[in-house]
């Protein structure tokens, strides 16, 4: 028919895509440890309609020919891991990592899921979960009478209980790492699982081997900016009635030979 | 039936390429590093025997506007954008060095530095550059990468490699049925050490929306004139007929 309407169509679609991606990155601005999406922009296949150089007559040629695109696509979505601003909220289960590293959190299904998501709480059997009520990994159960509560930078777990002054070593936290962080494939609830992409988990130390360290009583809040993603609101919305102009256009054009002819 | 008809026909084809052509670029309004597409007609007189009396419409892509794009702030350690004239070195997807100007680079699985859609970035050597695990990662103004290696002290930094920045001459390089930029037969260029990048930026479309839709509405009106060239020699047969007519 008219391969503008195709193509324009493929613009609508890249352009519905990235507001999609816009709302989600808005709707977590506020969402503790939430790293924003970006989606990646690519243009199609060109077609070949006439080859540069072909020949129009005896010792002529076409000096350019003509190359068609066939529109955009969205390649990827990418997560941008920089890092959110820190929050004070001196709540000891709160805890952030300052620097590169994911908690390791148990699955229900027994799987391993990682997570920038700091605010921990205690099940009814006394161990550290996520909101979710997910194990954290390696797995720490507090006695009872719990009075005071720390965690040191190194992950360190220590409590003090009523009635004794010396403080107790629970265990670790421990952090993982990512050769390609931005490989992993987020699953909502703020986890992230694994892929072969990102590459195998790389265990260890906070504050060791470059992994950040663990800092008590603060959150990371999203890393999303508002303003940023209000002006690629504005740009989206804006080359989406561009596209949708060229719709109208083509349109136009095919019914004025329909009525015309 | 008139010849007319088949020459406004022409106009009335390569009018609709031509759309697709600025469609296209609209479509790429907000491609990161995208180039946009000239377009323009040419007239064709019809080669051969006898009289060369019609001159056909053709639509033809002289080149690609190679303005840059505004720069746009990221604050990601692996974006980059050319300042200036220059591109960026990857391998295409046929394994031939190919050019791009859209720098929102990532590390894959294989410590390999990568373009977004997943092809290799060429280093100075012209060979694709890995990087081992890193805490942090720089990229200077001249393309080169520095990190610190994972477990190291802040002062044991290491200089990994050097992006391949090439400047061509003008006429040089031409868009590929990939949408990458191409050498004529796909032969390598030279680095050039004065192409400079900037970290944390990357570079928007260069398509200028209004001038693309500027185009399509002359081009509709454009279009719309052929239509009505092939009314006129529709009315014209049709009263040749009546005249002629034996009633």
């Amino acid at each position: 028919m008219h391969g503008a309407l195709h193509v324009a169509k493929t613009g609508l679609s890249a352009q519905d895509t990235q507001l999609k991606v816009i709302s989600n990155n808005l709707a977590n601005v506020s969402t503790v440890g939430f790293k924003k999406d970006r989606l990646e922009f690519e243009d199609l296949l060109y077609q070949i309609r006439r080859q540069p150089g072909a020949a129009t007559g005896e010792d002529s040629m076409l000096p350019s020919g003509l190359q068609l695109g066939s529109g955009v696509r969205t390649v990827s979505t990418q997560k941008l891991f920089t890092t959110g601003d820190m929050q004070i909220t001196d709540q000891p289960f709160d805890v952030a990592i300052n620097g590169r590293g994911f908690l390791q959190v148990t699955q229900p299904n027994g799987d391993i899921a990682y997570t920038r998501n700091g605010e921990l709480h205690l099940d009814g059997e006394g161990r550290l979960v996520t909101a979710e009520g997910y194990l954290i990994e390696p797995a720490i159960t507090l006695p009872d009478e719990v009075t005071n509560f720390s965690v040191a930078t190194d992950g360190t777990v220590n409590v003090t209980v009523a009635g004794d002054p010396e403080p107790q070593e629970l265990g670790q936290l421990e952090l993982a790492d990512f050769v390609n962080p931005q490989g992993l494939q987020a699953v909502g609830q703020n986890l992230y699982i694994e892929t072969a992409a990102s590459g195998a988990p790389i265990v260890g130390i906070a504050g060791e081997d470059g992994l950040g360290i663990i800092k008590q009583g603060m959150l990371e809040s999203s890393n999303v900016n508002a303003v940023e993603e209000l002006v690629n609101m504005i740009t989206t919305q804006r080359a989406y009635e561009m596209n949708s102009k060229v719709i109208s256009t083509a349109d136009e054009m095919l019914s004025y030979v329909s009525q015309q002819l | 039936m008139d010849k007319v008809l088949y020459v406004a026909m022409t106009g009335a084809r390569e009018n609709m390429y031509a759309q697709q052509a600025h469609a296209n670029n609209l479509a790429n309004a907000t491609t990161t590093g995208f180039k946009s597409d000239f377009e323009q007609a040419r007239a064709m007189r019809v080669l051969g025997d006898g009289f060369e009396s019609r001159v056909y419409a053709m639509s033809e892509r002289p080149g690609t506007n190679l303005d840059s794009g505004t720069l746009m702030q990221t604050g990601r350690d692996l974006d980059v954008a050319i300042a200036g004239d220059g591109w960026l070195a990857v391998q295409g997807p046929d394994g031939n060095e190919v050019y791009t100007r859209n720098g929102s680079l990532q590390v894959d699985a294989a410590n390999q530095l990568v373009t977004g859609s997943g092809l290799p970035v060429l280093g100075a050597g012209g060979a694709p550059i890995v990087i081992p695990p890193a805490q942090s990662l720089t990229i200077g103004n001249d393309g080169t990468i520095t990190i610190r290696p994972v477990g190291e002290n802040a002062v044991e930094v290491a200089q990994i490699d050097q992006l391949k920045l090439v400047q061509p001459e003008n006429g040089q390089l031409f868009k590929g049925r990939d949408g990458f930029m191409h050498t004529d037969n796909d032969v390598p260029l030279a680095a050039n050490p004065n192409v400079q990048v900037r970290a944390g930026y990357l570079e928007a479309s260069n398509v200028n929306a209004v001038a693309e839709l500027t185009a399509m509405i002359s081009l509709q009106r454009q279009f719309e004139m052929q239509i009505k060239m092939m009314k006129t020699a529709e009315e014209l047969s049709s009263s040749a007929a009546q005249v002629l007519s034996l009633s």
